[in-house]
C-alpha cells in the first residue's frame, strides 16, 4: 500500500519536475543570501579564533583539523552543490567531536601507561631527574647576584654574565669561561653587597632576565667544584647534579650513592634491582598490557561476578522501580477530574531539579544509623550503610527518589498523546480500569518510552556519581577495602585503576572499553526487542 | 520509525559516552584523593578551608561544594603576565597585595589567580604548557608533583632554612631535596567545649572518664567526636595508631618515608589498633560519626571533646561554642599520641615561563615575617617561619595551642605510595571501631597496602 503511494508520489514529482526546477533556479531573496554569508563568516571567524589559540598552544594536528572543518563549511554552504550535506554537516561535525573523538581518545589511552608518574616524555623525565638532583656543593659559598651582558651588546642576545659578590665582599664577573675578579673601584654595590652596576657591563632588568630564561637555564659559570647557578634574580650558588644521564649507555648514575639506574618499564630502576625506582617516569605505549591487566588482576577476578551481578540488578531494579512509580503517578495525575494537577506535577518534578550530589549526600546522611532522619522517624535501628543488603536497599531507595520524576515526565507526555477514543473504545468493550491500563495504555505507552527505558538502564549501569557520593560503593565487608557491596563496575574500576598508588588512566580506559562493550551489547539487544513493541503501531 | 530508533540509538550512545567520560572526568580528580575513604566523612565539613588541609581528603570534600558553579573552571593563564601564581580563594587576595609590591619593585606584571582545585588544575595545565609559575598548596602533593616532573627544587640557603620550624622544613623535602617554601602548618588537636569540660584532660583515660560522666549525667550525648565513618579516616586515626611507635611507613637511611617498609601490621601499630578498639568501646569513636555529624554534635554542645584541626574552628565559632585547644592527650600506659603535620607551601613549577622571577619571589619574599603574618591572618594556621610564629603565639592563644599540638608531629608522608594507604587503612580503622579484631584487621590492611604499592 505504502509502496504504491510512494510510486504515485514519484510520478507526480516527475510530472511537475520541470516548472519546479525553474522556480528553484531563481535567486533567493537578497536578505537570505546576506544572512547566509554572515553565518558562514561567523563560523569561519570562530574557527579562526580557535586556530589561533591552537597555534599558540602548538597543537598542529588540531590546527589542521580546524582548518579542514573551515574548508568543509565553506565548500558546503557557499556553493549550491551537496544539498544533503548542508543538512548533515553540523550533525556530522558534532558526532565526530562529541562522540567519535572521546571514544577514539579513550581507546588510544588504553594502549598507553598514561597516569601519574607517566605524563611526560622520556627526555622530559631525564631532564626533570637531572634538574631535581642539583645539590649545593658541600661547604660552598653563596653569592649575591646580578645578571648582565657586556656593555655594547644587545640585552636580548648578548653573552650572559653573572655579577657576583661572595660572602667576604669580593666582586666577580662570571661567564661561561669562568670567574674573573672585578676591581671594587669599578663596581657599585647595594647594602647587601649585591652589585647594582659595574663598568663595562649592562645590568639586565627583571623583565629582561625573564626574557632570557631559556638561555639562563643552560647557563652556569664553571668552577673547580661545580657550576655557579642563579637562584632567582639576586642569589647564586655552586651546585652540581647528583644524578647524571649517560646517553651512550642509556643509564643514570647517582653520584652520591654510586647507584646506576637503567630504563625499564617506563621508569629508571636500579641496575642491581635493590631499592625503589626513580620517581619520574615517562609516557609510553604498552600495547595490550592494560587489557591483560584488566583480565588477570586478582582483585578484578575475585570481585567481577559479584559486582557485575549487582550492577545489572541495580540498573534493572532502578529502571523498573522508577518507571512503575513514575507511571503510576502519571496515570493518577493524568485524570482530568483531579484539581490542581499543575501544582502537584511541579512538586513531583522537584527532586529532578536538585543537583544529584546534594541529593546523594543528604540521603546518605539521612540513612545514618545513629543520627539519621530515617531511623529516628521510624524508630528503627537499621544499620543502613554498614550492612551490605541494607546499603543496597538504601541506594535503590535514593535512586528511586532521584529517578522517578524523569519517568513521571516522560509518561505524562506519552499518556497525553494517547487518544481518548482508545480509552473510550476500551470502556465500551467492557474493560475495567485495570484491564484498560494493562492491555491498552501500557502497550501504547511502552512504544513511546521503551527506548528511554533502555537509555535509562545504560545511564544507571554507569551511575558513578550517585554511588560515589552516596557511600563510595561501601560497605566493604570481609576485611578488605577494594570490593564494595554497592560498587558498580565503573566505581569499582575507578578505585582499582585510579585509587591506588599510581593512578593509571591507561588501565582505567581499558576497563572503560570493556564496560562500553557490555553496555553496547545490552543496548543493542534492548533496541532489537523494542522493535517488537513498535509493531503495535 | 526506523529513523527515530536510529536517533534514539545515537542519543543512547551519547549518553553512554557521556557517562563513560563522566566517569573519566571524575577520575581526573582522583589524584587529589589519597584519602578516598575520608571523602564522605569530611564532605560538608569545611568549605573555605577545605583545599588547604594537609589532610588531602578535604580536597575532595571541597569538590561537591564548588562543583555547583561554573567557577570550577581552571584559571586561564594571562600570557602577558611575567609571574603567575595560583592559589585558593582565601589566600589569593593577600598574595595579590604582596605580589603587587614585588611586581613594583622589579618592574614586572604579576598575576595571582584563584584556582578551585590547584593540585589537579596545575597538573592539567602544566601538561599542556599553560601552567602557572608558582602554586600554593599542601606538602603532601609533593610526591606526585615530583613524579610528574612538574616542580623545580628550591635551593634554599642554610641560613634561611634555619629560620623555619624544623618540622615544617622537613615536610618540604622529597628524597632529601627541598621543593617548596613553607608558610603555615596544621595538625589535629583536641578542641574542648569549656562549658562542659572546664579542665584539659590529663590523659585519654581522664578524657573518657570526664566524657562518660557528662553522658551519664545527661549533659552530653557523646563522649568525644572525631570523623570515622563507614569507610574510616586514616588521617584522624593516625594519632591512636601510632601511639606506641606504630604507624604507616618506616623511615629509610636518609630519614625519609620508606614505601618498601610498611608497618601497618607491626606489633606497635596493633597495640595502637587496640587503643582504637578501646576508644570505640568507651563511646569515643563511632562509625556513624563522620565529618558532618562531628561538626553538628560539637556545634550543638552535645559533646565535650572534638579531635579536629584549625579548619573546624570557623564552624565552632559560628555555633557560639566557648572552646579551648589542647594537644591530643596521651595514654596513661605510655602511648604518645602524635598527629600528622600538614604544611602549606609555595611550589615553583619546573615548566615556569619565568623561573628566575618565580625563584626570586619564593626565596626572597615568602620567608619574610610580613608575608607569613599576612597569610596567617587569612588561614588562622601557625606560620612556618619561627619569627612569625613567635610573634603570633605571643598574643594568640589558639595559634600557640595549635603550634603546641603539632609539636614533634611527623609530616604526613608525601611519597606517592601514600595514595595506596588511605583506603585500606581507613577501612581497617573503621572496621576496628565497628568491632573487628585489631591484629587481624591491620594485618589484612598491611597486605592490601603492600600489594597496591607492588
Amino acid at each position: 500500500m505504502s509502496q504504491q503511494a510512494t510510486h504515485k508520489g514519484d510520478a507526480e514529482v516527475g510530472h511537475l519536475a520541470e516548472p519546479e526546477h525553474l522556480e528553484y533556479g531563481t535567486r533567493p531573496p537578497i536578505w537570505v543570501t546576506v544572512v547566509k554569508w554572515v553565518l558562514i563568516a561567523l563560523a569561519l571567524a570562530v574557527l579562526l579564533y580557535v586556530v589561533q589559540e591552537l597555534i599558540e598552544a602548538g597543537h598542529w594536528l588540531m590546527v589542521i583539523l580546524a582548518a579542514f572543518v573551515a574548508m568543509c563549511i565553506l565548500a558546503v554552504y557557499s556553493t549550491r552543490r551537496a544539498v544533503p550535506l548542508k543538512y548533515l554537516l553540523p550533525g556530522l561535525l558534532f558526532a565526530l567531536a562529541l562522540q567519535i573523538w572521546p571514544l577514539v581518545y579513550t581507546v588510544s589511552l588504553s594502549f598507553t601507561n598514561y597516569g601519574d608518574g607517566h605524563l611526560i616524555s622520556k627526555e622530559e623525565a631525564i631532564s626533570a631527574i637531572e634538574a631535581s638532583s642539583v645539590r649545593p656543593v658541600e661547604g660552598s659559598a653563596r653569592f649575591s647576584l646580578n645578571i648582565a651582558v657586556p656593555e655594547g651588546q644587545d640585552v636580548a642576545t648578548g653573552d650572559l654574565i653573572y655579577l657576583l659578590t661572595d660572602p667576604d665582599g669580593n666582586f666577580f664577573a662570571g661567564s661561561l669561561q669562568g670567574l674573573q675578579p672585578l676591581d671594587a673601584e669599578t663596581v657599585e654595590a647595594g647594602m647587601t653587597g649585591r652589585i647594582t652596576s659595574a663598568d663595562g657591563f649592562t645590568v639586565l632588568s627583571a623583565s629582561e632576565v625573564n626574557a632570557r630564561s631559556a638561555d639562563l637555564a643552560e647557563f652556569a659559570v664553571p668552577t673547580e667544584t661545580g657550576g655557579i647557578k642563579q637562584i632567582g634574580l639576586s642569589e647564586a650558588f655552586i651546585g652540581e647534579p647528583t644524578k647524571v644521564w649517560d646517553e651512550a649507555s642509556g643509564t643514570i648514575t647517582d653520584t652520591l650513592t654510586g647507584r646506576v639506574y637503567v630504563a625499564e618499564g617506563a621508569n629508571f630502576v636500579p641496575q642491581d634491582g635493590v631499592g625503589p625506582p626513580l620517581p619520574q617516569g615517562w609516557l609510553e605505549n604498552v600495547g595490550f598490557d592494560n587489557y591483560t591487566e584488566a583480565l588477570t588482576n586478582p582483585t578484578l577476578r575475585a570481585g567481577f561476578i559479584k559486582v557485575l551481578v549487582w550492577n545489572f540488578a541495580f540498573a534493572a531494579i532502578t529502571v523498573i522501580s522508577t518507571f512503575l512509580l513514575g507511571m503510576l503517578l502519571a496515570l493518577l495525575f493524568n485524570d482530568s477530574r483531579l484539581k490542581g494537577r499543575g501544582v502537584y506535577r511541579s512538586l513531583l518534578i522537584l527532586p529532578y531539579a536538585l543537583p544529584i550530589y546534594v541529593t546523594a549526600l543528604v540521603w546518605s546522611s539521612m540513612f545514618n544509623q545513629d543520627f539519621g532522619l530515617i531511623n529516628s522517624v521510624t524508630g528503627l535501628d537499621i544499620n543502613w550503610l554498614g550492612d551490605p543488603w541494607m546499603a543496597r536497599l538504601a541506594l535503590l531507595i535514593t535512586n528511586l527518589w532521584l529517578g522517578f520524576p524523569y519517568m513521571f515526565i516522560v509518561c505524562t507526555g506519552a499518556l497525553q498523546s494517547i487518544p481518548g477514543e482508545v480509552r473510550e473504545a476500551a470502556a465500551i468493550d467492557g474493560a475495567g480500569p485495570f484491564r484498560t491500563v494493562r492491555s491498552v495504555i501500557m502497550p501504547l505507552l511502552l512504544v513511546a518510552v521503551g527506548p528511554l527505558l533502555i537509555a535509562s538502564f545504560a545511564f544507571n549501569f554507569n551511575n558513578f556519581g550517585l554511588v560515589f557520593l552516596f557511600n563510595e560503593g561501601g560497605p566493604f565487608i570481609g576485611g578488605q577495602s577494594q570490593i564494595g557491596s554497592t560498587d558498580l563496575l565503573i566505581s569499582w574500576a575507578y578505585r582499582l585503576a585510579l585509587g591506588g598508588t599510581q593512578p593509571n588512566f591507561g588501565l582505567a580506559s581499558a576497563i572503560a572499553v570493556f564496560i562500553f562493550f557490555i553496555v553496547a551489547l545490552i543496548s543493542y539487544q534492548g533496541f532489537r526487542s523494542t522493535k517488537a513493541l513498535e509493531d503495535v503501531n | 520509525m526506523k529513523r527515530t530508533t536510529g536517533a534514539i540509538a545515537m542519543a543512547g550512545i551519547t549518553a553512554l559516552l557521556l557517562t563513560a567520560c563522566g566517569g573519566e572526568a571524575a577520575t581526573d580528580d582522583d589524584p587529589t584523593t589519597p584519602a578516598a575513604g575520608e571523602t564522605e566523612s569530611e564532605a560538608p565539613a569545611d568549605d573555605e578551608e577545605a583545599t588547604d588541609d594537609g589532610d588531602a581528603a578535604d580536597d575532595t570534600a571541597d569538590e561537591p561544594a564548588t562543583d555547583e558553579e561554573a567557577s570550577t573552571e581552571p584559571p586561564v593563564r594571562d600570557q602577558n603576565a611575567e609571574l603567575v601564581i595560583w592559589s585558593d580563594d582565601v589566600r589569593a587576595p593577600i598574595l595579590t597585595e604582596f605580589a603587587d609590591e614585588f611586581g613594583t619593585e622589579f618592574g614586572i606584571t604579576v598575576q595571582v589567580q584563584v584556582a578551585t582545585d590547584v593540585r589537579q588544575q596545575f597538573k592539567d595545565a602544566t601538561n599542556v604548557d599553560q601552567g602557572p609559575d608558582i602554586i600554593v598548596g599542601a606538602h603532601d602533593w609533593l610526591g606526585e608533583l615530583v613524579q610528574n616532573g612538574t616542580v623545580a627544587p628550591i635551593q634554599m640557603s642554610e641560613d634561611v632554612q634555619a629560620q623555619f620550624v624544623p618540622e615544617a622544613l622537613e615536610a618540604t623535602k622529597f628524597d632529601g631535596q627541598i621543593y617548596g617554601v613553607p608558610y603555615a602548618t596544621e595538625s589535629l588537636g583536641l578542641i574542648r567545649n569549656t562549658a562542659l569540660a572546664p579542665e584539659a584532660p590529663s590523659s585519654m583515660e581522664d578524657l573518657i572518664a570526664t566524657g562518660q560522666g557528662l553522658v551519664d549525667s545527661g549533659d552530653a550525648d557523646q563522649v568525644m567526636v572525631t570523623p570515622v565513618g563507614q569507610q574510616g579516616d586514616a588521617y584522624h586515626a593516625f594519632p591512636w595508631l601510632s601511639a606506641f611507635g606504630g604507624g604507616i611507613f618506616g623511615t629509610n637511611a636518609e630519614g625519609g618515608w620508606d614505601a618498601e617498609n610498611v608497618i601497618i601490621g607491626s606489633p606497635e601499630s596493633i597495640q595502637g589498633g587496640e587503643k582504637i578498639a578501646w576508644l570505640a568501646e568507651n563511646g569515643a569513636l563511632n562509625v556513624n560519626i563522620g565529618g558532618t555529624e562531628m561538626e553538628a554534635l560539637f556545634g550543638e554542645g552535645k559533646t565535650p571533646y572534638m579531635v579536629s584541626g584549625p579548619w573546624a574552628i570557623a564552624n565552632v565559632d559560628g555555633a557560639g561554642i566557648e572552646y579551648a585547644i589542647d594537644p591530643i592527650p596521651d595514654f596513661e600506659d605510655g602511648g604518645v599520641t602524635t598527629p600528622f603535620l600538614g604544611v602549606q607551601m609555595f611550589y615553583v613549577s619546573s615548566k615556569a615561563k619565568n623561573p628566575a622571577i618565580a625563584q626570586e619571589f619564593v626565596n626572597q619574599y615568602v620567608p619574610s615575617v610580613e608575608l607569613q603574618l599576612a597569610l596567617f591572618e587569612a588561614g588562622d594556621r601557625p606560620p612556618a617561619l619561627q619569627a612569625a610564629l613567635d610573634q603570633v603565639s605571643a598574643d594568640n592563644e589558639d595559634i600557640a595551642a595549635w603550634a603546641a599540638a603539632g609539636e614533634g608531629a611527623p609530616p604526613m608522608p608525601n611519597i606517592p605510595a601514600m595514595n595506596a594507604v588511605w583506603g585500606p587503612l581507613g577501612q581497617a580503622t573503621s572496621d576496628i571501631v565497628g568491632g573487628a579484631d585489631p591484629a587481624e584487621r591491620l594485618a589484612a590492611a598491611q597486605d592490601e597496602v603492600v600489594a597496591a604499592i607492588g
